[in-house]
This record gives C-alpha cells, sequence and structure tokens, in this order.
C-alpha cells in the first residue's frame, strides 16, 4: 500500500517533468513572439523590444529559459508579461471565480446524469429511455453557444433575471440576502448550460454500462434468489456499473482550472478559461504555461485519487 | 399415481429478434414428482436453459416472450403469477445452480452477504441466527473453515469452490426443487465429480427434487431417476434412466449413447451425429431431426411426429422406429 502511493508519486513526478518541457517546448515552437504581438505599435521601437526580450530572458538560450521559468514558477516570482502581476495572483483570482460555477455545474451532471441513466437503462425500449436518448443526442449535436441564446432569451424575456456577468453592477450598497440572490441569479444560466452538455453524455455512459451489467450472471443470480427488483438493480447491478465512473470522477479536477471558455464568454464571466484564452492571444508564455502545468498536477493528482477510491470499491484490486 | 410436484405441459417460448422468430422451446412437456430427480438432457442450444429459466420467469422480456403452454408447480400456475409472487417462489420454493460459477457471483461483495441475502429476503431472522446458518451451509457445501471464508470475495475462491458457494446459496432456504443448470460444464474432471456427489447427496438428505440440466450422459447415468432428451426445442425421448440407456427409443438418443466414449469402443473412431442442431429461427419441417437422422422416410419431412408409448413412462418421438418394432 505505502509502496505503492510511493511509486506513483515518484511516477508522477517523471511525467510531470515531461510535461513541463513539451509543454515549454511546444509554446516557443508555437508561430509568434510575445514581441511581436502589435509591430506595428509605434511605441515598440527596436530598443524597446530589445530591451523587453533581455528583460524577459528571450534572448537567452531555450534551456536557460526554461530553467529560468520553472525556478519562477516555484518561488512564485513568475509575472505576466503583459501586465506585470504576478502570475499565481492573477489565477487565484481567477480560480475563485470560476470555482462555484465548477462546483455547481459538477453537482447538476454528477446527481443528474445518474438517476436519467440508470432510470432509461432499467426501462430500455420504453418511453422514457427513448424520450432520454432523443434528447441528450439533441443536447449532444446542437452548439452550447446555440442553446445558450435560446436560453438567455427566454430567462431575460420571460424571468427578468440577470445574466451576464458575476454580479449586477451597482448593488454594492444593497443588503446581503439581496446581493446573494443577485449571484446566485448570475449563476444560475452558465452553470446550468455547463452542466446540460456533460449530463447529456455522461447519462449514456451511464446506460450504456448499466445495461452491459444487468445483463452479467450475478444479476441473474440476484433475481433467481428472489430478491426484489429494487435490491437486484440498486445493489447488484449498480455497484458494479459505477466501478468505471471512479476513473472519471478523478478526472474532473482538472476541469477546475480549465474553465470552460465558450460559456465564460458568452456570459461574460471573469473565470480561468477567458484568462487562458486571452493569454494564449498575448502570447503571454507564463500564464500559459502556469495554467498547463498546474492542470497536468491536477490530472494526475486526479488518477491518483481514483487509483486510491478503486482500491475502496473494487475488492478485487490489492495492492 | 402421486402428483407432480412440477408440471410443465406444452411450453413454448420464443425469441423476437427484428426479423427473425426464434423458436426456442416448442411444445416441451414434463413433470418433477417430489424427491426426485430429473434430468433434462441435449446438445448446446436446444432450449434446455431457455426452459429452465422460464420456469423462475428470469428470460429477459423481450425479446423472450411465452407462446404457450402452463408451468404448474403445486397445482398453480407459475406463468400467470404476478411479480411478487415469484419472488416468494425464487431462492425460496425453487432455486437454481447457474452454469457459471466464475461468473454467477457478485464480484463486489462477499460470499458471506450473498449466502445471507438469499436467506433475509425470504426469512425473519435473527442476525446472529443468520450468521451460523450462513456458516452452516457453508460447511454443509465443504468449504474448510467456513467462518472466514464468509469474508472472502469471490475472487479469492477457485472455481470449484465457487460452485460450492453458489450451491450453499440455492440451497439456503431449503427449496423443495432445485434447478442445476449444467452446473459442472465449467469445472475441472475431478471437481465434477465433488461437486456431483456434493449435490446429490445434500439433495437426498434434505429431500429435495431437483431438474438437472446437461448435456453429459455419463453425469445422467450418475445421478437420473427419469431423464427427458431434449432436441430443437421439443422432447424427443423420455422414460427412466435405464429404459433411456438401456433401450433408446429415438435416433437421437441412440445417436447420442452411440458417441459416448467407452472402454468397449477403444481405439476406434467415436461415433457422431453427422450436421448440428438447427437454428431456432430456422427449423426444418416436419420432425427438427430428420437432416440428421439415418432412418428418414417420407412422413418425416412433412409431419411433426407423434409420441409413441413404448409403456411404463417410456415415451419416444418417433413413429418409424415404433413401427419397425412391431
Amino acid at each position: 500500500m505505502l509502496s505503492f502511493i510511493g511509486r506513483s508519486i515518484i511516477q508522477k513526478i517523471v511525467t510531470l517533468f515531461f510535461v513541463s518541457v513539451v509543454s515549454f517546448l511546444i509554446i516557443h515552437l508555437a508561430p509568434g513572439k510575445p514581441s511581436q504581438i502589435d509591430p506595428l505599435n509605434p511605441k515598440f521601437t527596436p530598443e524597446i523590444l530589445e530591451r523587453f526580450r533581455q528583460e524577459f530572458h528571450l534572448d537567452k538560450p531555450l534551456y536557460v529559459q526554461y530553467l529560468l521559468f520553472y525556478k519562477g514558477l516555484f518561488t512564485g516570482e513568475t509575472v505576466s508579461w503583459k501586465d506585470n502581476q504576478s502570475v499565481l495572483k492573477k489565477i487565484w483570482e481567477r480560480f475563485l471565480n470560476s470555482l462555484p460555477l465548477f462546483i455547481v455545474g459538477t453537482i447538476l451532471t454528477w446527481t443528474l446524469s445518474f438517476p436519467v441513466g440508470i432510470r432509461s437503462a432499467i426501462f430500455r425500449g420504453g418511453f422514457y429511455d427513448r424520450s432520454a436518448t432523443f434528447i441528450s443526442y439533441l443536447l449532444i449535436s446542437v452548439p452550447g453557444f446555440f442553446v445558450a441564446y435560446i436560453l438567455i432569451i427566454l430567462v431575460v424575456t420571460q424571468l427578468h433575471v440577470p445574466v451576464f456577468g458575476m454580479e449586477t453592477f451597482g448593488l454594492q450598497m444593497a443588503s446581503w440576502p439581496t446581493k446573494l440572490m443577485d449571484r446566485v441569479w448570475h449563476l444560475l444560466l452558465p452553470s446550468v448550460l455547463g452542466a446540460t452538455g456533460g449530463i447529456a453524455v455522461l447519462s449514456r455512459y451511464v446506460r450504456s454500462q448499466m445495461l452491459e451489467v444487468e445483463g452479467q450472471d450475478y444479476v441473474r443470480t440476484a433475481k433467481a434468489k428472489g430478491l426484489p427488483p429494487d435490491q437486484v438493480h440498486y445493489k447488484h447491478a449498480l455497484r458494479n456499473a459505477l466501478l468505471p465512473f471512479v476513473t472519471m470522477f478523478g478526472l474532473i479536477l482538472p476541469g477546475l482550472i480549465g474553465g470552460s471558455v465558450i460559456i465564460e464568454s458568452i456570459f461574460a464571466w471573469p473565470g480561468m478559461g477567458r484568462m487562458a484564452y486571452e493569454a494564449i492571444l498575448a502570447r503571454d508564455y507564463p500564464v500559459i504555461l502556469t495554467v498547463n502545468f498546474i492542470s497536468a498536477v491536477l490530472v494526475l493528482a486526479g488518477t491518483f485519487v481514483s487509483d486510491l477510491l478503486y482500491l475502496v470499491v473494487d475488492p478485487r484490486i490489492r495492492l | 399415481m402421486e402428483t407432480p410436484l412440477l408440471s410443465v405441459q406444452d411450453l413454448r417460448v420464443n425469441f423476437i429478434g427484428d426479423n427473425t422468430v426464434a423458436r426456442a422451446v416448442d411444445g416441451v412437456s414434463f413433470d418433477i414428482f417430489p424427491g426426485e430427480t430429473v434430468c433434462l438432457v441435449g446438445e448446446s442450444g436446444c432450449g434446455k436453459t431457455v426452459s429452465a429459466l422460464t420456469i423462475l420467469g428470469l428470460v429477459p422480456m423481450p425479446p423472450g416472450k411465452v407462446m404457450g403452454g402452463k408451468i404448474l408447480f403445486e397445482g398453480s400456475n407459475l406463468l400467470e403469477q404476478g411479480e411478487e409472487e415469484m419472488q416468494k417462489i425464487r431462492g425460496n420454493r425453487i432455486a437454481m445452480v447457474f452454469q457459471e460459477p466464475l461468473t454467477s457471483l457478485n464480484p463486489v461483495f462477499t460470499i458471506g452477504d450473498q449466502i445471507e441475502e438469499a436467506i433475509k429476503v425470504h426469512e425473519d431472522i435473527e442476525p446472529e441466527i443468520l450468521r451460523q446458518r450462513s456458516i452452516q451451509i457453508l460447511k454443509d457445501v465443504g468449504i474448510p473453515s467456513a467462518e472466514t471464508r464468509l469474508r472472502d470475495y469471490p475472487h479469492q475462491l477457485s472455481g470449484g469452490q465457487r460452485q460450492r458457494v453458489l450451491i450453499a446459496m440455492a440451497l439456503s432456504c431449503c427449496p423443495d426443487l432445485v434447478i442445476a443448470d449444467e452446473p459442472t460444464t465449467a469445472l475441472d474432471v475431478t471437481i465434477q465429480a465433488q461437486i456431483l456427489s456434493l449435490f446429490e447427496s445434500l439433495q437426498k438428505n434434505w429431500s429435495m427434487s431437483a431438474l438437472y440440466i446437461t448435456h453429459d450422459l455419463g453425469v445422467v447415468a450418475n445421478i437420473a431417476d427419469r431423464v427427458y432428451v431434449m432436441y430443437a426445442g421439443s422432447i424427443a425421448e423420455q422414460g427412466n434412466t435405464l429404459q433411456i440407456f438401456n433401450e433408446p427409443r429415438h435416433p437421437y438418443t441412440q445417436g447420442l449413447l452411440a458417441s459416448l466414449p467407452s472402454r468397449s469402443k477403444r481405439g476406434k473412431r467415436l461415433h457422431s451425429i453427422p450436421g448440428a442442431v438447427p437454428n431456432p429461427a430456422h427449423k426444418p419441417r416436419g420432425c427438427p431431426f430428420h437432416p440428421r437422422c439415418q432412418f428418414t422416410v417420407e412422413s418425416c419431412r412433412s409431419r411433426f411426429p407423434e409420441v409413441c408409448d413404448y409403456g411404463k413412462g417410456h415415451l419416444s418421438r418417433c413413429p418409424v422406429l415404433y413401427e419397425k418394432q412391431e
């Protein structure tokens, strides 16, 4: 057990090193340079460009740049090239903005997909299953931004609820229940929209997984014992059907930092996804690389957590 | 004459596909009397398992569909029982041991859980007594150190032990009838013999009736009181074990017996019945066996054969051999 944890951590550190090298190289290989972002801007004289290159070590060999960058990252000194702010601080602020969206979206996705998928599987071929299948494929095939605009029109015209941004401007003086409700209303639409795609896909997975398990011999054994259908489905079948989702559950962690560029852009939500997107446009290497590095850490941490969870839920796995 | 415990009468089960209808069970009738061991013999795909599953209402529907017939258990028709009545019968009055011990136990629950659950669902029982009974039944099926084994998961047991656990589970409520669907097929030969004798002794000790489904005539000779030979969804021949083995009256039974390896046939090529079991969706007209039969006459191709009575419960569906006999 302890040796598994030790081995796994060492493996993940090695992986992380390679990720850092490869992502660093890819960013530097990509066309465009930070110094050429705005060549027509008269303020960017050759002298200033040269100073800029020196200041950010862009004139040094790549491996020196690599070492300098990751030294900066671990000492927390990295700054954004765009506005000279600390990268970690920038990310943290955006992270706090994205967090409520992520939490509500994830909870909605995981609590709704399972009942929908399980019910579809149990009543396979019935009216419920057919409608759920139809709606899922509809939501999967219609682009998210399109659904978003329809929902925005509906919500704004019918319910008169604010939808853009994180809060309504000018409410700073209002009482806290008003402010709270305002935040909740703002949160509602983007998180529901963020969840719909997830629900559509995940409920399909749940359904097919559940169907596969329902066909297993041990489910028939359970029925042959005379167990009522609830116990057959929700104890014997479901427990086995859930196993593969442990892996998926471990992989939702990276969603914490990825955010959703499209949803955040539509709703003018100042979150992580938009920040990363803007950093890419601005060739703001430190921000891009830091976001990349943190999400790599989260992916590895997620797989580690799901490995440990498997130990708990699947008795066949022993270390 | 005593009344049968279970009487299956002209049972018909179809599997309905997109554009095919497979008549898996096509007019099967058999009786099981109290305390008796009845064997249902036949090649793979002849409808043995489907017949057994239908008794307990375990055939997935759809695609399965019962087209007709009766399954009388102590006089009441199981096909007309509601789901809740069937739950009281499954495991409690009629239990089943399955073919695949490796996949028939749930991998994520301990065997103790799975045995106790089988008892708990039918009986109101104190946890402590429940535990004692599970331990006792595991001992009865010959699992050593049963107390600690209860906490094991299925993957920690060998194939033979898992089959013992499945038998323990089936017998845990002392059912009147046990249906065993090829319980030894997936096991080593040495283990097969152990499981078979265990099954037989438990069944006799607890005076249960058994329906034993197999394709292994060696097993049949060992344990059966009466035998039903099944071919392509219907019963080809029935009789007591001696009748079937000594005076087989159906070409199919004769073929099966001729294909048995034995010491007298040492060094010779084993007999085999030419051809294969017909696809249940495309059965030949007339006698389903006629394409593979050496006695085929014109009427075999057009008419489903009548039952011919040889007396003392020995029946066969081959009028051709019956006429030759006379």
